[in-house]
């Protein structure tokens, strides 16, 4: 018994190993912009203690949670402090009772389906004035937001019309779970992975069927509709590594972390079996160009100043490194990397009516940092990061792929990697 | 009432102990109309009360070998849910049998049980597993009784308030020095007040010494003899409620075999180990004894093997000889009353020891009795029925906190019960956290200096739990120790006090110093050394009542 | 991943040695499990405070006596001086402007008030050169009202016991009101966000001058400036007296600036600092070290010539101390402790711990060895070095930044 006793202190209750030196406090974006809030220390480990010993404990300020996790990334001592304020939220019952709007909002592949059959009038009508006060004063969203673009025709779409035929003629195959944001507000995103992984000489193919990956439900508190496309996601995912060994790509930090890290964590779908094959498409190709498996060919004339702004999912991953290093791969990129500073949208958060001025002052250090850069854009591998920017600082974001894909000679690349 | 008064008035009763017994007893007095003055030599709840489990015994452990003890637990169980509502928490108990053990035995405990009138029902093991999911899975067989926790330092704090609400005096660190005779009469104390140095004497008709495993110097000051049989217990403090409810091993009783959740922590205990009298002031837990108690924790609740330890803490409880038998082999656990009239023809000199902390408060009735034997008062014994203050019955409940972000005032409610009344809170200061553990504000830390008889931090802690959490007093006890320096006007009293106070905290940390407790402790050390330079500010060589 | 270096541990070792190495032009990557021991720092340096519990006025005098398994002794006395003046440079360059002498210790002023030595300071914070010649007489010191984390009474006594005559004043402002609503997060960290802007400066500034009367100098807590100096610079053009900042109960608002800005530097100069994520395992072969393994970048271990060893000490998790063992839990490097938890510690608080000088076994040129023989291409710096006792010798940040100094100019040596 001594070998075991006391030697590994992994406690179920990860909370044991906070020695309450308070620096998680010091990251917290919300915190710092509102006292309704008690902090990451008071709602993670320090109310846990009282919650296992009386649940009425939980306080419903804990809504207030963003779940960036950069209260996880600061602890010198490992607590998955966000994901014991998540495991209170569903405790406590949070979200059994979702207002329409925050259904809405979480619903994003439901919201884009009905959007984009009608795109063009959806796009004006978000942005009209009557419509935003409605939302504004209906539903509770924010009418200073620009509500994001939607795409008339979904990438599915133009997948299955434009490049599914020609994806099994490469060497190679990968999957990719394109999200909703690619599919329904922004498809240029996928096509420019399927640019760059066809040159580098890997067909790309979707899953069998994909539903929203759940982070927008997770942070809505709508836990059970999340675990419901946990399942189906996971099944399809398996299907394409276990079936075929494909990797499964992703152009969302958000997604990302949220199909490898927070389906076990909070929607209790264990995800481990394929969870290595699940992975960012700028690591994968990283470790192409780093094995020598492949290589990248950049346009001799391309010339452009960009920040990158870490993602606080991405931060939580810690990947950003691969999309820094393939970006300064780029000869005429200057890249500079900002500061780790929340951006404050955080997903459907910073839409909210009553979230509006917390959102926007989170973000404030950030767009300060953006704008002493002097850049001409910013890259994040985060879509909702990326409106907030640009409704922000007047910037145009982009993707680290699609700056890969437009930097790339396409030509030369293709050659180079026997396509 | 100023303390010189206290020394030139004649009291009916003195009572010699701040434990939970001699609080009940000064309570039961007072309750009688009796004139009362307590006297403690440390702060209250310092000896044995302090230091056990924090069990509410159903009695059940005692049922198979000492039914009298067994039967006035379940009966004093019963009596303290109503009267001291705010210092329990009705957990209920499993006694689990393991497949180590004889599940024969489970029969004898629950026939035991019924003979001492100890609800016991037998249940499945796996509606044990259910019902309390740190269980050790492997059980065979368990019996669910109605113990539960209690909280020993609210429990002697309501008492006390109760019996000063009633006209009682009480002194806390004023140690008995002599005891005046006179012609085979006890007529009064000599004692030295610590706070301040000075020698005094006090004045009264009976003396009741109810100072636990001391009593026996009490004894000895008054010129008789008790021998009394220290037996030391030494307990574990985990990090977090592993268990929610208490958790026995369904067997004879032996080491390390009861699990209790008290408040935010559970307990595992207790060694028992017949000590020397003269050691009975060196309360630290040795390495060995933190072997024994993980090796058997760990076969009630597994989870403990990888839960942190934030303390160890040893207690002594007061064993007494019986009169027949000087040797000591039969030694009784009942409660013992007494009467040096009648045993050794001293006047006016009861001695009530022996019992269990959660039995106080029939030994306070019996003591009360004999004195008011001695006294020729008749008024009834009212203790049973009347609640403590704070529990009163329509009293706050934790869930009537109403504050925008409440953790403080629930857990206010929770330990102070109707009294938090008391504690401000209407501005952001005083709702303001002291300790994050914990949930003390700052008006609970006044409520207790200025009310509760505090007079250092180690005080505040037990009338509070400031510094009771998983890091032991990291930064509340610096801002705790500034406050009260404020409060009491005394800087330089707060810095070797804030020395002292983490002094104690380390003798708990410092045999189970490994793991996170030993990174925290580091942390501590950092900051209280390296970053403010406290070991340069005081000396605490020879600092006393470090306890 | 191919580096040149990799360091495993982002506090002020590692980063001293990622700033070194990429102002060479290195390949460096930094991983870093969380935020380091800096945020308990109150905004100095130290070399050597105290031997055998006796103040160190003279440090490089008394560097010269230490025992030889001290890491001083293992860099070599006379390199000391050469090392601290480039370890003062390299804060400088990196916007972090401290003062002090390398052969003669200065006083920094504790949270309690308390004078203990130091070598440098931040030049914002109050520094006493000479005990004799106070830099004020009458001081004001600004107490925040409702701020818990500087014993306002404690301070007032221990700077009244130095020989100033203090007049201690509460005061309160909108922002600083405001913030207190919330029962738990005043904090020095806080409280430094919501004072950055020039409104709520100048608020500040108005209560300070209206309530300072006639003191020569004002003393407030150090609540400003996260990031860099400038909130300080411009609070100070506001107040009409010279002002000086005392340290706080941690997070340390200076700790944090330090840590930024030392961060902030080497992102300029191109290293990869992987902040949140930890190393677990490295691949040796022979006596080299090819390969360390992360918790986040998973089978994509990072590739070096070098590597070094900065992880820290219990606190951050560079030693471990389970039930029976002390150890280094990443690369499983020789460790001097004693084998008898019973000998790790001692009652009484204030006595000297053992545990406190546990650490990594190197040899003379801080390269880690394991089972006896030396690691040649890695090098450990910093708290997890056995032999030396921040707490008790005053010497935590200066093995830091020394060793991490003499490292690299090893490794450089090496190539």
């Amino acid at each position: 018994m001594s070998d075991r006793m006391q030697i590994s202190n992994l406690s179920e209750n990860n909370f044991e190993q906070c020695t309450k030196c308070s620096i998680c406090t010091t990251v917290c974006p919300v915190a710092a912009v509102t006292t309704d809030y008690p902090g990451p220390k008071q709602a993670g480990p320090d109310g846990e203690r009282y919650r296992l010993k009386d649940p009425a404990y939980y306080d419903k300020a804990l809504k207030l949670c963003l779940n960036c996790k950069r209260c996880e990334v600061a602890c010198p001592s490992g607590v998955h402090i966000a994901d014991i304020i998540q495991k209170a939220r569903m405790d406590a019952g949070e979200g059994k009772r979702a207002s329409l709007r925050d259904t809405m909002l979480a619903n994003t592949d439901l919201l884009g389906t009905v959007a984009n059959i009608v795109a063009p009038v959806a796009n004006v009508t978000l942005g009209l004035k009557p419509t935003k006060w409605a939302m504004h004063n209906m539903m509770a969203i924010d009418k200073r937001r620009t509500f994001p673009a939607y795409s008339r025709t979904k990438f599915e779409t133009w997948f299955k019309r434009h490049a599914a035929d020609q994806q099994n003629a490469y060497p190679n195959h990968v999957s990719y779970f394109h999200g909703c944001y690619v599919n329904y507000n922004f498809p240029k995103l996928g096509q420019d992975l399927v640019k760059l992984m066809n040159a580098a000489g890997y067909g790309v193919h979707l899953l069998n069927k994909e539903r929203c990956c759940g982070v927008a439900l997770i942070a809505n508190g709508l836990y059970k509709q999340a675990k419901r496309q946990a399942r189906v996601n996971a099944t399809n995912i398996r299907q394409a590594v276990n079936g075929k060994h494909y990797t499964v790509l992703t152009t969302s930090s958000s997604c990302t972390f949220n199909l490898r890290d927070e389906y076990p964590a909070i929607l209790d779908e264990d995800t481990s079996d394929v969870r290595d094959s699940i992975m960012l498409a700028t690591r994968f190709i990283y470790k192409l160009v780093d094995e020598e498996k492949i290589k990248l060919i950049f346009k001799q004339d391309y010339k452009r100043r960009i920040a990158y702004h870490t993602a606080c999912h991405m931060q939580r991953m810690g990947w950003q490194l691969y999309s820094i290093e393939l970006l300064r791969m780029i000869p005429g990129l200057d890249l500079v990397e900002l500061e780790q500073n929340c951006c404050g949208i955080s997903g459907t958060y910073g839409f909210k009516k009553e979230n509006y001025e917390r959102s926007q002052a989170i973000g404030a250090t950030l767009f300060k940092d953006i704008e002493d850069a002097r850049v001409e854009a910013v890259s994040t591998d985060c879509e909702t990061c990326k409106w907030q920017i640009e409704m922000s600082t007047g910037l145009p974001v982009e993707n680290p792929v699609s700056i890969l894909a437009d930097a790339l000679d396409v030509e030369a690349t293709r050659k180079a990697n026997g396509v | 009432m100023v303390t010189n008064e206290v020394y030139k008035k004649e009291y009916d009763v003195i009572i010699v102990g701040g434990g939970a017994t001699g609080a009940g007893t000064a309570r039961d007095c007072a309750l009688r109309g009796l004139n009362v003055l307590l006297v403690e030599r440390n702060d209250y709840s310092t000896g044995a009360t302090g230091r056990n489990h924090g069990l509410m015994h159903s009695g059940a452990r005692y049922a198979v070998t000492d039914g009298e003890s067994a039967s006035e637990c379940i009966s004093e169980n019963m009596i303290l849910r109503r009267i001291a509502r705010h210092c329990v928490e009705e957990t209920d108990g499993l006694f689990i049998t393991l497949p180590e053990d004889d599940l024969d035995y489970q029969r004898t405990f629950v026939e035991a049980c019924q003979r001492a009138g100890i609800r016991a029902d037998v249940i499945d093991p796996d509606e044990a597993r259910r019902i309390e999911p740190a269980v050790n899975p492997a059980l065979i067989g368990a019996v669910r009784v109605p113990d539960a926790a209690i909280d020993p330092f609210r429990l002697t704090v309501a008492n006390l308030l109760d019996a000063r609400m009633h006209g009682a005096e009480t002194l806390n660190y004023h140690e008995v020095e002599g005891v005046i005779v006179n012609q085979n009469r006890v007529e009064g104390l000599k004692l030295l007040n610590k706070l301040n140095g000075e020698h005094v004497e006090v004045r009264g008709r009976v003396i009741v010494n109810a100072a636990g495993i001391w009593g026996q110097r009490i004894a000895q000051m008054a010129g008789v003899n008790i021998s009394m049989f220290p037996a030391r217990g030494a307990l574990l403090i985990f990090g977090h409620r592993v268990n929610n409810m208490v958790i026995n091993r369904c067997r004879k009783p032996a080491n390390a075999d009861i699990l209790v959740p008290d408040d935010t922590v559970c307990v595992i205990g207790t060694t028992s180990d017949r000590i020397p009298i003269e050691t009975v002031d060196d309360m630290r837990v040795t390495r060995e004894e933190v072997d024994v108690l993980l090796k058997e924790g760990v076969k009630i609740a597994p989870s403990l093997a990888t839960t942190r330890i934030i303390r160890a803490y040893a207690g002594v409880r007061p064993l007494v000889a019986s009169d027949n038998d000087p040797s000591g082999r039969s030694i009784s656990r009942g409660i013992v009353c007494l009467d040096h009239a009648q045993r050794d023809g001293l006047e006016g000199f009861i001695t009530i020891t022996g019992g269990k902390m959660m039995t106080y408060r029939l030994m306070g009735e019996i003591a009360t009795n004999a004195v008011c034997a001695k006294l020729g008062n008749t008024a009834p014994c009212v203790t049973a029925s009347r609640p403590l203050p704070g529990s009163e019955e329509d009293g706050p409940r934790e869930s009537d906190a109403t504050k925008r972000y409440s953790f403080g005032e629930r857990a206010a409610i929770g330990r102070h019960g109707s009294l938090a009344a008391r504690i401000e809170k209407d501005n952001d200061i005083d709702n303001a956290l002291v300790c994050e553990c914990e949930g003390v504000t700052v008006g609970e830390i006044k409520y207790a200096v200025h009310q509760l008889h505090v007079h250092n931090l180690v005080n505040l802690r037990r009338r509070t739990r400031v510094g009771m959490g998983t890091c032991q007093g990291k930064l509340c006890s610096c801002r705790a120790a500034s406050l009260m320096g404020e409060f009491r006007h005394d800087v330089k009293g707060a810095q070797e006090d804030l020395a002292a106070f983490l002094d104690e905290r380390w003798k708990g940390m410092r045999p189970v110093a490994w793991g996170d407790t030993l990174r925290e402790a580091q942390l501590t050390a950092a900051i209280y050394e390296g970053l403010c330079g406290l070991d340069m500010a005081v000396n605490i060589e020879g600092k006393e009542d470090v306890q | 991943m191919r580096m040149d270096t990799v360091i495993m541990g982002g506090g002020l070792s590692g980063l001293t040695c990622g700033i070194a190495l990429a102002k060479r032009g290195k390949r460096v990557a930094i991983v870093a499990s969380g935020q380091s021991t800096m945020l308990f720092n109150g905004g100095s340096m130290e070399l050597l405070g105290n031997i055998d519990g006796k103040t160190v006025t003279a440090p490089l005098e008394a560097i010269a006596t230490l025992p030889k398994d001290h890491p001083y002794s293992k860099i070599g006395a006379d390199r000391i001086a050469g090392l601290a003046a480039r370890a003062k440079l390299m804060l400088s360059d990196s916007g972090i402007n401290m003062e002090g002498d390398v052969a003669a210790n200065h006083w920094r002023i504790t949270p309690m008030g308390v004078a203990k030595p130091a070598w440098l300071t931040l030049n914002d914070h109050l520094r006493i050169n000479d005990l004799n010649q106070l830099p004020a007489k009458r001081v004001a010191l600004m107490c925040i009202r409702g701020f818990f984390d500087q014993p306002n009474s404690m301070l007032a006594q221990g700077l009244r016991d130095l020989g100033f005559e203090v007049n201690a004043i509460e005061f309160t402002t909108d922002d600083i009101t405001a913030l207190r609503r919330s029962p738990s997060e005043m904090r020095a960290t806080s409280l430094a966000k919501r004072l950055v802007s020039h409104n709520a400066l100048q608020r500040l500034a108005d209560q300070v001058n209206s309530l300072a009367g006639d003191a020569d100098m004002v003393l407030l807590p150090s609540v400003f400036g996260q990031n860099n100096a400038d909130d300080f610079q411009t609070l100070q053009s506001m107040v009409n007296k010279p002002l000086r900042l005392v340290a706080t109960l941690p997070p340390s608002v200076a700790g944090m600036r330090m840590m930024t800005q030392l961060r902030h530097y080497f992102r300029m100069l191109g290293g990869n600092y992987l902040m949140g994520d930890s190393a677990v395992s490295g691949t040796f072969e022979g006596d080299r070290l090819t390969a360390v393994t992360t918790a986040k970048l998973g089978d994509m271990p990072l590739r070096a010539d070098h590597f070094v060893l900065a992880t820290g000490s219990f606190i951050s998790r560079g030693l471990v101390a389970d039930y029976e063992r002390v150890y280094e839990p990443v690369l499983g490097v020789d460790v001097n402790a004693d084998s008898d938890p019973n000998r790790w510690t001692q009652f009484g608080v204030l006595q000297p711990q053992a545990y406190s000088r546990f650490g990594v076994a190197t040899d003379e040129r801080l390269r880690c060895l394991k089972q006896g023989k030396p690691i040649v291409n890695l090098h450990a710096v910093g708290s997890i070095l056995s032999g030396h006792d921040a707490v008790k010798m005053g010497d935590g940040t200066g093995v830091s930044l020394l060793t991490a100094l003499a490292a690299i100019d090893d490794i450089i040596k090496s190539e």
